[in-house]
């Protein structure tokens, strides 16, 4: 084994607020039990343990995550099976609400973790991204809007989030950088993971969009002809990678002035027609405008900031702005050179110990 | 400017009235109260008034509301008469029942609001029941049930739940999670932790909002009606909120932590958010606003007056209205 | 015109002709149709003893069936009659009633006078009641006074098919909530029933035995159980008024008083437990109102203070029987 900068922390956000909003209703996006997100903790926490990581520290909620960690933590515990890290939650006050998420990422950031594992999907990776500074994050998928965080068995991202940030893996294998889109509103700013939503009426409301018929513009960072949520509408018409140094922006307009009309996954079980205009490509650190003067810009699928005539705005795309853990490359690497593989005497000595220890 | 919000300038100095004379009319009854002025028990919903206003500003009177024991805003939001409550709240012969009901069984049929209710969660099988009514008598008119976290677990709110997914009813189940039923957190009492699931597990979507929020909860409850009156059956939405005030008049709120309610009071007051929101962005005026702050200090004022310069009911109105006959 | 009419099928009747009539009458309750959602027939049990079979076929938007939840479909169906419709709601055995209680005492009973006169709650919450069917303490007993003591409830309890059919077309005429009692041990029993509509007032006595000697105040299976008694009497030369209560809220106490005031001597028979029952209420109330007229003590024939057996010998004991009651008869005829 390498013994590269050894940083035994991991961080876990895990916010019980996602996948709760008005798109249930609007489309079939399921909600994610409270018990299936502490599992899905757990199974990571188990990859993360394996791999030598030894404090794992976790945003706190009122939601019930916690509760339901806790408690199988310790009867695991009392029952002798060691699976897990130390569980450390964060000091800080809990508002139920997507801060929660930018507190606990500033926090673990300046505790030196080595990466954030987000469970969510857009918008939670967002928000985290936006507060992390240069951690890596690793995205599980559990909201609504999954185009970033990638649809796989948590406890594999557990191991290979544990084999990066212990140095196992060398960073060229264990991390990707990724693209970003920055918004500007006089000096409010504001990032996207996936995609920026322009629409036409400014206002927030319950902040997550639906409205097809309100949309002008849409830029992305990447779509896959394959994903869900907006990004498919770029996905669909001119499809690009996440590694590609460039972004898309598509211009749409009402569908009785349409040319041509694209029926568009935007949301799961929410197939939508929308007008397209125009298909263009985003160059990185360039500024771009969008096409109406009044209205409000939806980040990775939620509302968050209305503009008017007189506000300065600013879209702009940054390549290798964060970077993520690359599971799948961790998990080739830690194959082919046997990083899961010990001497029999060793494992075994190792691993009676910890029974004993019971 | 043009104005940004989904309802119109009036509509929006009706919603404020409404949230405002709610405020009021539970603040006067916290002073009154304290000074020994009225009878028995009432229960404040001041800090809450987002949630039954931003729902009830979709409704008219052929919807049917059922309430809580923390009825007040919930009559308000839904246009029961105010000085009619003041002096039900008295117990006074003028009052919206009478004087028979006081402030738990405040009703008013004719604008649709079922009752407050002095057992929780009782309410629940009663809107299936206005629903059901709707249906068959083929109306659009959709049933709200009103209920706390507490009383999300009582039997009743889940067999409602139930009934109501199996037979594709027009209810909205509306859980006003203020974080404590009594002095007990719902961090104990609910073992899911999450409304939203059980709704999911009954077969019913579910959303939860920012109660402290006027515009989440309207844009969010005007769709889920919307759909209910198109036939697409039962939601349950969570609004997530703070009372300001204890369970009771009269409850020490020693299971609070320390300046709790100065926070909810500085960072959470719905009516404060609502004002900085319409000002910012230009519809209405502090000006404005402010005069619907006098008329609803002196219609509180009046109604104050007159409950308590009304009469008591004559003793004969002890064995009245048992029946219809007998 | 009339014929011969089970008491099942009287309360079939009579539903039949309201629903025909008013198509705001529905019903509501478990397995009153049967089969919802399986594969084989519809109606197929038409309420667990049949006495509901056939109404789906006839009026299928007005028959529900509810799935197993007490509290919501009978707080369902006295919410749907705050708001225009006229529900009956079947509670399969009264001895559910603890199930659903609050809906039907602090609620339903309570709408009209806590809301200052200005609520309707025309609800009709139909059960069986009784012992006798060998069904053991949970699906045996008469509640009786439990729903009586309740301001704000009405009260039936026929003993026979015609006045089945008459106070069951008045209940679900009447704009209070009524709880109407079936005894499951009378629903065979025949008698004759007119063909057309009519209904019988509440708060009316039936003097079904005219007499000189005793009262017996009685209601349910017992009138029939009295009847007897009396037919044994008559040989010993005791002739007897036996009254069936038919409604215990409102009560017909005037017909009693009446009746106590020209034989001067009272059997109160009640199927119900004997703590606070019928028997202790109307006892009371002649004990207040008749005392003068009174030959000898009032006498109170009732099971014992204990739940409902189940083996035969025991449930055969713990049911008032013609003997037990002709016994109490001479009793006061003794004093």
């Amino acid at each position: 084994m390498k013994e590269k900068q050894q940083v035994l922390k991991v961080g876990i956000i895990a916010n019980p607020v996602s996948a709760r909003d008005i798109r249930r209703i609007i489309s079939h996006a399921g909600n994610l039990p409270i018990n299936d997100r502490a599992n899905i903790v757990l199974r990571i926490l188990t990859g993360l343990y394996l791999t030598g990581v030894e404090e794992v520290l976790v945003m706190p909620e009122v939601g019930g995550i916690r509760a339901q960690l806790l408690r199988t933590i310790e009867r695991e515990t009392k029952m002798g099976k060691f699976r897990f890290p130390k569980v450390t939650y964060l000091n800080m006050p809990v508002t139920g609400k997507a801060e929660d998420s930018i507190e606990a990422a500033r926090q673990m950031h300046d505790q030196g973790v080595g990466a954030i594992v987000v469970l969510g999907g857009d918008g939670t990776s967002r928000v985290v991204v936006s507060a992390c500074g240069n951690t890596p994050i690793a995205g599980v998928s559990t909201g609504t809007n999954n185009a970033f965080p990638e649809l796989r068995e948590p406890t594999v991202t557990g191991l290979a989030v544990g084999l990066a940030v212990t140095g196992q893996v060398p960073n060229e294998y264990a991390y990707s950088f990724n693209k970003r889109i920055e918004v500007l509103v006089n000096d409010k700013r504001e990032i996207a993971l996936v995609d920026v939503a322009v629409v036409a009426e400014r206002y927030i409301g319950a902040r997550a969009i639906w409205k097809t018929e309100n949309f002008r513009d849409l830029f992305v960072t990447f779509g896959r002809p394959d994903g869900i949520g907006m990004s498919s509408i770029v996905g669909l018409l001119a499809p690009l990678d996440r590694e590609t140094a460039e972004g898309r922006r598509v211009k749409l307009v009402p569908l009785g002035e349409a040319k041509v009309i694209l029926d568009a996954p935007i949301a799961p079980g929410l197939i939508e027609s929308v007008g397209i205009g125009a298909v263009e490509t985003l160059k990185p650190n360039q500024h771009y405008l969008p096409s109406v003067s009044v209205g409000s810009f939806a980040l990775d699928g939620e509302r968050e900031l209305t503009f008017s005539e007189i506000d300065d705005v600013s879209i702009r795309l940054q390549t290798d702005a964060f970077r993520t853990i690359n599971v799948p490359d961790c998990m080739a690497y830690a194959a082919k050179f046997r990083l899961l593989t010990s001497k029999a005497n060793n494992r075994l000595a190792q691993l009676s110990k910890k029974g004993r220890t019971s | 400017m043009s104005n940004p919000f989904p309802l119109e300038k009036n509509k929006l100095l009706e919603a404020y009235s409404r949230m405002k004379t709610i405020r009021e009319f539970e603040e006067r009854l916290h002073v009154d109260f304290g000074r020994g002025d009225i009878p028995g028990f009432v229960h404040l919903y001041a800090g809450e008034e987002a949630s039954g206003v931003g729902i009830m500003m979709h409704l008219e009177d052929h919807d049917r509301i059922a309430s809580t024991h923390r009825g007040h805003g919930h009559c308000i939001a839904k246009g029961v008469d105010v000085k009619k409550m003041m002096a039900e709240i008295y117990g006074k012969s003028t009052g919206s029942c009478a004087g028979k009901g006081g402030s738990m069984h405040i009703a008013d049929l004719s604008k649709g609001m079922m009752g407050a209710n002095g057992i929780l969660g009782a309410g629940a099988p009663l809107i299936c029941g206005a629903a059901l009514a709707a249906q068959k008598l083929g109306h659009d008119g959709v049933g709200v049930t009103f209920f706390g976290d507490g009383a999300s677990n009582q039997g009743t709110v889940l067999e409602s739940m139930n009934l109501a997914a199996i037979w594709n009813l027009p209810v909205l189940f509306i859980v006003e999670n203020n974080g404590y039923a009594e002095a007990t957190s719902v961090d104990y009492a609910v073992a899911s932790d999450s409304f939203v699931d059980r709704a999911a597990g009954f077969g019913m979507p579910g959303i939860t909002v920012d109660g402290t929020d006027f515009f989440a909860v309207y844009e969010a409850a005007g769709e889920i009606i919307k759909r209910a009156r198109e036939g697409a059956g039962p939601t349950l939405m969570e609004c997530k909120m703070v009372r300001f005030f204890g369970h009771f008049e009269g409850d020490a709120q020693t299971y609070r932590a320390p300046n709790e309610n100065e926070d909810n009071r500085a960072n959470r007051d719905c009516l404060k958010i609502f004002r900085a929101k319409v000002i910012e962005a230009g519809v209405l005026s502090e000006a404005e606003l402010n005069t619907i702050d006098d008329e609803v200090m002196a219609l509180i004022e009046d109604a104050v007056e007159e409950a308590k310069a009304a009469p008591l009911p004559l003793a004969e109105e002890l064995t009245n209205d048992v029946y219809v006959s007998y | 015109m009339a014929r011969t009419l089970s008491m099942k099928d009287a309360v079939n009747e009579a539903i039949d002709q309201e629903m025909g009539r008013d198509p705001t009458v529905i019903m509501m309750g478990e397995d009153i149709v049967g089969g919802a959602g399986a594969d084989g027939e519809d109606d197929a049990w038409g309420g667990v003893l049949g006495v509901t079979k056939g109404l789906f076929a006839k009026y299928p938007n007005q028959m529900i069936d509810t799935p197993l939840s007490e509290s919501a479909y009978i707080g369902s169906a006295i919410g749907a009659a705050t708001c225009g419709l006229r529900p009956i709601a079947e509670l399969m055995f009264v001895d559910f009633l603890g199930v659903c209680l609050d809906q039907v005492f602090n609620q339903a009973a309570k709408f009209r006078y806590m809301f200052g006169g200005k609520a309707e709650t025309p609800v009709v919450i139909r059960a069986m009641c009784g012992a006798g069917f060998r069904a053991a303490a949970q699906h045996s007993q008469m509640l009786t006074p439990i729903v009586t003591h309740i301001p704000g409830l009405k009260v039936v309890c026929p003993s026979n098919a015609y006045d089945t059919k008459g106070l069951m077309i008045q209940a679900i005429r009447d704009n209070d909530p009524v709880i109407f009692l079936e005894h499951k041990n009378l629903y065979a029993s025949e008698c004759d029933v007119p063909e057309e509509p009519y209904a019988i007032p509440f708060g009316e006595a039936n003097i079904a035995r005219e007499g000189k000697d005793v009262t017996i105040v009685t209601y349910g299976l017992m009138v029939q159980k009295s009847l007897e008694a009396a037919d044994m009497l008559k040989k010993d030369d005791i002739d007897v008024e036996v009254i069936d209560l038919r409604t215990l809220s409102p009560i017909d106490m005037d017909t009693v008083i009446e009746s106590v005031e020209e034989t001067g001597r009272l059997v109160c028979v009640d199927e119900a437990n004997p703590r606070c029952s019928i028997a202790t209420d109307v006892s009371a109330c002649v004990a207040r109102d008749a005392f003068k007229a009174l030959k000898s003590p009032i006498e109170m024939v009732t099971p014992p203070h204990t739940p409902v057996p189940f083996s035969p010998s025991l449930e055969d004991l713990y049911i008032p029987s013609a003997d037990r009651i002709a016994d109490a008869v001479r009793k006061t005829m003794e004093a």
